[in-house]
């Protein structure tokens, strides 16, 4: 039953190209377009800037150094779940968490399958379009280096030494898993509401305040690696987690990892476990 | 006649509202059963309460044995709920192939556009359903539901906002569906006479309760009344009394039966009555609705329930 949810979910979205277009091409696109246009406004630009203070990867990028594309996947794996990204993938989230409600067609599907089932369809189809686009983000930023790298005539190298591929997999890895939290929050709210809106601006607005809340807590007296400041902030366990996969010295301690991966797993959990129990006892023929 | 349906108690409360109130009901196999009411009968909240879209407060129901809810009873039924909406972005063809991956049934193309044919959309197949009128979707919606080769199916207003050659195409495929396929069909409609021309059995809801169930044969042909054009229509409602009623200025009904009407019609021609016709008329469902319901609404106004 869930096979058929799953089968049927993707069948839909698949066939939505509003969503397709807006969670899995938009940021990549315009990644890649303003990338480039960056790249030529610095390259016209780049006597003008030869005498001046410039960060440390663009004096290399400048000079015609190599450029390491493992290296750079691996930035490119932990940036995918920058806001704007998230943003988009948000849209594609309360499209497909919410609908149901929008075309009415529960009624036409809920009678045949579990309620469980159903929803658990609509998030392992959604896993499936948030690693979709992870892929094409991760391949337009690829390419809109390589592109970049042609600007100023940079050698293409790729250096997998250090573990760099094992670490390009753990952070698209965990980079998924906070796309996947903050969507959970717009299935909660989605499911509860009955709204595509819900679904997508309570995420946002809970994200903001969660990006705000360790400046409020600090207010307070509580520290920046204290429990309740990761417990309200799984962004911040995401930060910690990125920061342990990419290691050196900013690596942080083990124990605020373990803070880190109980808030991210937490506000991922949580929130479905709300959303599959509210919409067991929902009533369906309202939509 | 084994039961299709049964519903034992049923009630579903809204607060002070009660939509259904220890509804007893049964439906047998085979055939086309429908489901009347005025506004707040109950008749959509217990189709909701059959196919587990909303939860009884009191009572039980079953469906073909087993309770309500249970998917593998749910997968042996198919429903159109009031007029069905589907994701616009989809084609009529690839609603019924989504549909037929959340049902687990094989998307064979011939089998759909079978389906598609028997409501009349085959024109339309492959038109996004964004444009589609409201008739259009009652048939895809009945598509829909019969594609999953039910044995029961529900309809909710199925010839809802359909013009009169698609209520009529609708009607064939109604009985054909319980005579050529033996299923059970359950439907619920506002159109009283589409209800007496498609159905066997009929049950009257009001207030949540069942005020009326049998054979639509049995309860027009028990009303029936013999209608006598003549003149002068004063003499014949005076040897009629309490029997007779005026129809017009030159008609009367006789609340006779076939055994009395020889000697009825004899003593109206003794007493000088001159008869230019007499015929046989049964009652027709609307007049037993008003009397069973109490109904003062117009006909179009009896749906929603």
């Amino acid at each position: 039953m869930l096979a058929d949810a799953y089968r049927s979910e993707t069948y839909r979205l698949l066939r939505n190209r509003t969503v397709l277009f807006w969670s899995v091409v938009f940021v990549p696109l315009i990644g890649v377009v303003f990338g480039i246009i960056g790249n030529a406004v610095l390259k016209a630009n780049a006597d003008k800037l030869a005498g001046e203070e410039m960060p440390p990867e663009l004096m290399v990028a400048m000079a015609g150094g190599p450029m390491n594309l493992a290296a750079e996947l691996v930035s490119a794996a932990g940036n995918v779940a920058n806001p704007v990204a998230l943003l988009f993938l948000l849209i594609g989230a309360a499209t497909l968490y919410t609908g149901d409600y929008r075309w009415e067609t529960w009624r036409l599907i809920s009678a045949r399958n579990g309620r469980v089932p159903l929803i658990l369809g609509k998030v392992l189809s959604y896993v499936t379009l948030a690693l979709v686009a992870m892929l094409v983000l991760v391949a337009g930023a690829l390419i809109e280096k390589s592109i970049s790298a042609g600007f100023f005539s940079r050698p293409l190298t790729f250096d997998a030494g250090n573990g760099r591929i094992a670490d390009a997999f753990a952070m698209f890895g965990v980079s998924g898993l906070r796309i996947l939290q903050v969507t959970m929050l717009g299935l909660l709210a989605g499911v509860v509401g009955r709204s595509l809106l819900a679904a997508l601006f309570v995420p946002v607005v809970v994200s903001v305040l969660q990006a705000l809340s360790p400046f409020a807590l600090m207010g307070m007296g509580v520290a920046n690696d204290a429990w309740v400041t990761f417990l309200v902030n799984p962004g911040q366990g995401y930060d910690v987690i990125a920061a342990a996969i990419r290691g050196g010295p900013d690596a942080p301690m083990a124990e605020l990892v373990v803070r880190g991966w109980t808030s991210l797993l937490g506000w991922t959990i949580l929130p479905l476990i709300g959303a599959l129990a509210w919409f067991q006892r929902q009533d369906l023929s309202k939509e | 006649m084994s039961a299709v349906i049964e519903t034992r108690g049923l009630s579903k409360h809204y607060g002070a509202v009660r939509a259904l109130d220890g509804l007893d009901l049964t439906i047998p196999r085979g055939g086309v059963y429908g489901v009347l009411g005025p506004n707040g009968a109950g008749k959509s909240t217990l189709f909701r309460i059959l196919l587990g879209l909303i939860r009884p407060t009191d009572g039980s129901a079953t469906v073909m044995g087993g309770p309500v809810g249970q998917v593998s009873t749910m997968r042996r039924m198919g429903s159109m709920i009031e007029t069905p909406r589907f994701p616009p972005f989809l084609t009529a063809k690839q609603v019924l192939n989504w549909l037929a991956a959340a049902h687990g049934l094989n998307g064979d193309p011939a089998r759909i556009e079978g389906w598609l044919a028997r409501v009349g959309l085959t024109e339309a197949a492959n038109r996004k359903v964004r444009g589609f009128s409201v008739g259009m979707m009652q048939r895809l919606g009945v598509a829909a539901a019969l594609m999953t080769e039910p044995e029961l199916v529900i309809l909710d207003e199925p010839t809802s906002g359909m013009d009169p050659p698609g209520i009529q195409e609708m009607r064939q495929l109604i009985r054909s569906l319980a005579v050529d396929d033996g299923l059970t069909v359950v439907l619920a409609s506002h159109q009283l006479l589409e209800v007496q021309r498609v159905c066997d059995r009929v049950a009257i809801l009001n207030k949540g309760r069942l005020v009326l169930e049998g054979a639509v044969s049995e309860l027009t042909g028990s009303g029936e009344r013999l209608r006598l054009k003549l003149r002068p229509q004063a003499a014949a409602l005076d040897l009629l009394g309490q029997k007779g009623s005026a129809e017009g200025d030159d008609a009367v009904m006789a609340a006779v039966t076939r055994a009395e009407a020889p000697a009825v019609l004899k003593a109206l021609i003794d007493r000088g009555v001159e008869i230019e016709e007499a015929r046989w008329v049964g009652a027709d469902l609307e007049s037993i609705f008003f009397t069973e319901t109490g109904s003062v609404q117009a006909p179009e106004a009896i749906h929603a329930g």
